[in-house]
């Protein structure tokens, strides 16, 4: 009798406890990341309220049996939420934040220079955010354009797949700053410059001159194939072959072209090339 | 007889402030020693294909990520992230480390391993998007007391970059099951 008393005692001990103390709280499964929203919990007296977040930690007071408001600024972060609630016990609930609208865009483009008419040359590539740099995994629409600086723009659409769009661009024809721009929806473009510079030089051609009894070589002026200047400073070799051998002398473009002279004693074969490209042949007879 | 009783009573009454406390206060969980285990699954990775030395690299240093991530998000020590961490993962936590130390909370976590799956390498090499699959053993503390603990399998989607000698955690979002 004494025992069943005692049983009886504590049993309803135990459930008063659980029942006094087991708040219960109620949370939106997903939540727009920046918006205001509120928990619901149930019991009574008063408590401490937690919001564990990916990038956030929040501690206060509140009273239970009540709504608890979540400012905007605490659900900035895409992610998973614990909100926890504490009296003599503690009870949890879990939500999803989801990224807002789309608004930013983290672009990367390669190379920095790059040289002209080269296909599939340079990569672009769009991670898409929200105001609060939050990833959207829902696909989007990024639209990629080159914007020469002279001419018209050239775009190319691709959809985001898990928040990334990319694309392969080939350079333009003419050497000089290109911008390659991308953009979401109707916010402001990202714009990347990349220097466009001329390529390898084409038909290379040299021509002698005397001057002074002094047998020099120059180059006409070293362009690419679509007409651009290859930069001062890139290297020309200029080979001599006579009776004594074979002589080279390396020259860096200056103004446009490449001169160097070479003295000359009988007859020789003065051949000209710029990397891998290689140019006339000369023979002369020493003066 | 009514001593008795009344000696009883206290008793139940003892035992069950005893339950009420246990409920609300588990054991502390001990950190699982040495770095967690990584596995990466690169075959469905694109456009670039991966090079061998960052296939291997790269669960390694996502691996002491993590590791650095349960030490600074345990000891509230921001300093710890800049090892593996960057950009926006680094703000993220950073941030979440001056609000655990305002508060006196903490976050300690028990690592179970992580699943990678490589989803997107940039053309040029540059960046590398993931999803983890990681079990996690989680403890949210209030000082010394637990406020809540469970156990976890939580997605996310990485994005990592190189670095000087190492690739860096640049981006880690949680997200809800497959997408």
């Amino acid at each position: 009798m004494r025992i069943r008393d005692w049983t009886v005692q504590f049993s309803v001990l135990l459930l008063f406890g659980i029942g006094a103390y087991a708040a219960e709280l109620r949370a939106p499964d997903h939540v727009k990341a920046g918006t205001t929203f509120t928990i619901t919990s149930s019991g009574s007296g008063g408590g401490t309220f937690y919001l564990f977040g990916p990038a956030s930690a929040v501690k206060r007071k509140v009273d239970s049996g009540s709504e608890i408001a979540v400012q905007s600024e605490e659900v900035e972060h895409a992610g998973r939420y614990t909100a926890v609630l504490c009296g003599s016990e503690c009870t949890a609930t879990h939500f999803y934040v989801q990224a807002a609208d789309p608004e930013r865009l983290s672009f990367l483009v390669h190379p920095s220079r790059v040289p002209v008419d080269d296909p599939n040359a340079m990569s672009a590539v769009a991670l898409v955010f929200d105001q609060f740099h939050n990833l959207i995994q829902q696909p989007q629409s990024v639209t990629f354009s080159i914007i020469p600086k002279s001419g018209s723009a050239v775009t190319e659409e691709r959809r985001s797949d898990q928040g990334i769009a990319w694309v392969r661009l080939s350079s333009g024809r003419r050497e000089g700053p290109t911008k390659i721009a991308a953009s979401v929806g109707k916010n402001d473009e990202e714009i990347r410059i990349v220097q466009q510079i001329a390529s390898d030089a084409c038909n290379l051609r040299m021509r002698p001159e005397w001057v002074s009894n002094k047998f020099f070589v120059e180059t006409d002026p070293v362009r690419d194939c679509s007409g651009n200047n290859v930069p001062d400073g890139t290297v020309v070799s200029f080979t001599m072959t006579d009776s004594n051998g074979k002589t080279t002398v390396d020259v860096p473009i200056k103004k446009g072209i490449a001169k160097v002279e070479m003295p000359i004693s009988g007859s020789a074969r003065i051949t000209v090339a710029s990397g891998v490209v290689t140019g006339n042949e000369l023979n002369v007879a020493g003066r | 007889m009514k001593a008795r009783r009344k000696i009883l009573g206290g008793i139940a009454v003892l035992a069950g402030l005893i339950v009420i406390a246990g409920i609300g206060s588990s054991p502390v969980v001990r950190a699982a020693e040495g770095i967690p285990q990584v596995e990466l699954n690169a075959d469905n990775l694109a456009p670039r294909p991966i090079e061998e030395l960052t296939s291997k690299v790269v669960p390694r240093d996502y691996a002491h990520a993590w590791q650095t991530l349960a030490e600074a998000l345990d000891g509230n020590r921001a300093d710890l992230l800049n090892a593996y961490f960057t950009g926006l993962a680094k703000e993220n936590f950073t941030s979440k480390i001056a609000d655990q130390k305002r508060t006196g909370l903490h976050t300690h976590f028990v690592d179970h391993g992580h699943k990678l799956d490589g989803v997107f390498y940039a053309p040029a090499g540059d960046a590398m998007q993931l999803r983890d699959q990681a079990r996690l053993e989680v403890q949210l503390l209030d000082g010394t007391k637990v406020v809540h603990s469970e156990t976890l399998t939580q997605n996310y989607i990485v994005l990592m970059t190189p670095g000087a000698d190492r690739w860096l955690v640049r981006d880690l979002e949680p997200v809800q099951g497959q997408q």
